[in-house]
């Protein structure tokens, strides 16, 4: 190890469904190992055992060693993961974006976006549209220049986290010129951030906010919303505030509900529906509605309860969270993620498809190394 | 060492800043180019939400060619929008040559739109054909003085470390040159800030 070199370890456990892990680090590693632990305590036929990742190799993919053998002695075979394996990523300024890629059509029912070829997105990235007009009049401009989180159907599908099946929306056909899709290769610089919405549910005193990327709020810290009129809910807006002008309207939220939905404690009465069926005719200079974190406990950082003494925020907030690079965060603070570090993908054995670069519900460790000698 | 920090909190703003999409220009985009009337609003906005402006006004003079500027907030812009800023003249932009004194400008001062004094930088963020039609998107920062908290840590703001290479090796190869600073930026309050994103009147 020399003057420059770089090293790191850890650990994490799969879920049931699998989700591509995130490992946040002060560096971008030129290698990676990751050792399935319960192959070992718990052998079972296809689970991986261990896998490699060098710079020399592609981004994206992983050398891997799994169990081919269905009962003991328990015997490995290796294999290669062409796609969804081991990348890293460097995240040094913000609003990257990824080529532009030709929208071919839109199905409203679904919400769902096609591509004129394979889009190479997963499930979890978050995108831009652009143009999105059929004709001057018609299309789905509305969601232009909004970043929007994907749910991957197909090679060429995916769905945004919003419902335009209503009726100011239109379906896109033929590949129309000027309608793009782009991938926003560091959506989540600092966290918590700017958020858009895609929905508000409004029940009582209960009002859920549904985001169109991950919120990455924790339950306790104060939010503000910026609601232009033509979407409703203006009573939701910190300003202005009737009973004591110039002083902002904040509230806390009282739940989170998924990564990308939250509940507030709002007003008993008196806030109106929200609705998002935005005309295409508003489309030039069209604001579109927002909500910030302000004031107290940005942080994500939680009281002390045992374990570590002072773990890093993790984010999303909700589930399948990574670990940030920070310590612990002052409250009040937003947290830094304009973070390095590898990410380990969903990817398959090109020869044995069994064998799956994340066996779920196994408990890996992880070195990644920085060398000074390549 | 103080570029650092400037790229960094201006992703921070950038991330934590809610957005008004420019809507007083003419190209036909979401946002559009900027138009005064979109100067206008952002420092009514802000005036009605009781943020505190960064400068007083200059008191007209008797000198051609000038006219007095107001008091003001302070838009953090791209050098890439002079043109459009120039584009504004006679309709409300006021140069900073043509201030009444120049003794209060700062040398990043390009001129002011009503409340409102222009600071460009090549630094500013700018969003590569992020636009509804293809265009550059541009965020403009406009700032009241109580928008952000800036916190360094740990009771020390800055360091720059410097190792030459004779300590870094036997061979004195590798040299050390590295800058450290512990700091965490909060929003204090959100009403005080806007992100005024804009494109170009061309492309």
């Amino acid at each position: 190890m020399t003057e420059y070199s770089r090293c790191a370890k850890g650990s994490f456990t799969v879920a049931a469904s699998p989700v591509v892990q995130v490992i946040n680090l002060p560096f971008q590693p030129t290698l990676v190992h990751l050792r399935n632990q319960t192959a070992f305590s718990t052998p079972a036929q296809y689970a991986l055992v261990e896998a490699w990742w060098d710079s020399s190799m592609s981004q994206g993919t992983a050398d891997i060693e799994y169990i081919e053998a269905a009962s003991a002695p328990w015997i490995p075979a290796v294999d290669y993961v062409s796609t969804g394996g081991i990348s890293t990523f460097s995240c040094g300024q913000a609003l990257q974006f990824g080529p532009q890629m030709q929208v071919a059509s839109t199905t409203k029912a679904t919400s769902t976006i096609t591509t004129a070829s394979a889009h190479g997105l997963s499930t979890g990235d978050v995108v831009i549209l652009e143009g999105m007009y059929q004709t001057s009049t018609t299309g789905i401009p509305q969601l232009s220049n909004i970043p929007w989180k994907v749910t991957v159907t197909g090679s060429t599908t995916f769905t945004i986290n919003f419902n335009f099946n209503q009726s100011n929306y239109s379906n896109l056909s033929a590949s129309p010129t000027g309608a793009y899709v782009r991938k926003v290769l560091c959506p989540y610089l600092y966290l918590p951030g700017v958020d858009y919405i895609s929905a508000i549910s409004i029940s009582g005193t209960s009002i859920a906010v549904t985001t169109s990327t991950n919120h990455n709020y924790v339950v306790g810290q104060e939010v503000a919303f910026r609601i232009p009129a033509a979407f409703g809910s203006v009573e939701l807006n910190s300003l202005p505030n009737s009973s004591i002008p110039g002083s902002p309207i904040y509230y806390y939220v009282s739940a989170v509900n998924s990564n990308t939905q939250f509940t507030i404690t709002g007003p008993s009465t008196g806030v109106s529906a929200f609705t998002s069926n935005i005309a295409v005719s508003s489309v030039p200079g069209l604001t579109w509605a927002q909500v910030v974190a302000v004031g107290d406990v940005n942080t994500g950082g939680t009281p002390y309860s045992g374990g570590n003494l002072y773990p890093s925020p993790s984010f999303p907030t909700s589930s399948g969270g990574a670990a940030t690079i920070n310590g612990p965060a002052i409250s009040g603070a937003f947290v830094n993620n304009t973070s390095q570090g590898f990410t380990i993908g969903l990817g398959i054995g090109t020869v044995q498809t069994s064998a799956l670069l994340l066996t779920a519900s196994s408990t890996y460790t992880w070195e990644a190394f920085y060398y000074d000698i390549n | 060492m103080a570029s650092s920090e400037d790229i960094i909190l201006r992703d921070y703003v950038l991330s934590a800043a809610s957005v008004i999409n420019a809507a007083g220009g003419n190209n036909g985009d979401n946002p559009t180019n900027l138009g005064v009337s979109d100067f206008s609003l952002v420092a009514a906005t802000l005036d009605t939400n009781n943020a505190y402006k960064f400068m007083s006004g200059i008191e007209g003079m008797d000198r051609f060619g000038t006219g007095p500027v107001r008091s003001a907030y302070f838009m953090l812009s791209s050098t890439e929008l002079q043109p459009d800023f120039d584009g504004l003249t006679g309709s409300g932009f006021l140069s900073q040559w043509n201030y009444p004194t120049n003794a209060s400008a700062l040398p990043s001062e390009y001129g002011s739109v009503f409340n409102i004094r222009i600071l460009v930088s090549s630094e500013a963020p700018v969003a590569r054909a992020a636009s509804a039609n293809d265009r550059d998107v541009y965020y403009n920062f406009v700032f009241g003085k109580q928008a952000l908290t800036h916190i360094n840590q740990d009771g020390y703001s800055m360091n720059l470390i410097y190792r030459d290479p004779y300590y870094s090796g036997m061979l004195a190869q590798n040299a050390t040159l590295a800058v450290k600073f512990a700091q965490a930026q909060a929003l204090t309050q959100d009403t005080a800030v806007r992100n005024l994103a804009a494109t170009r009147s061309g492309n």
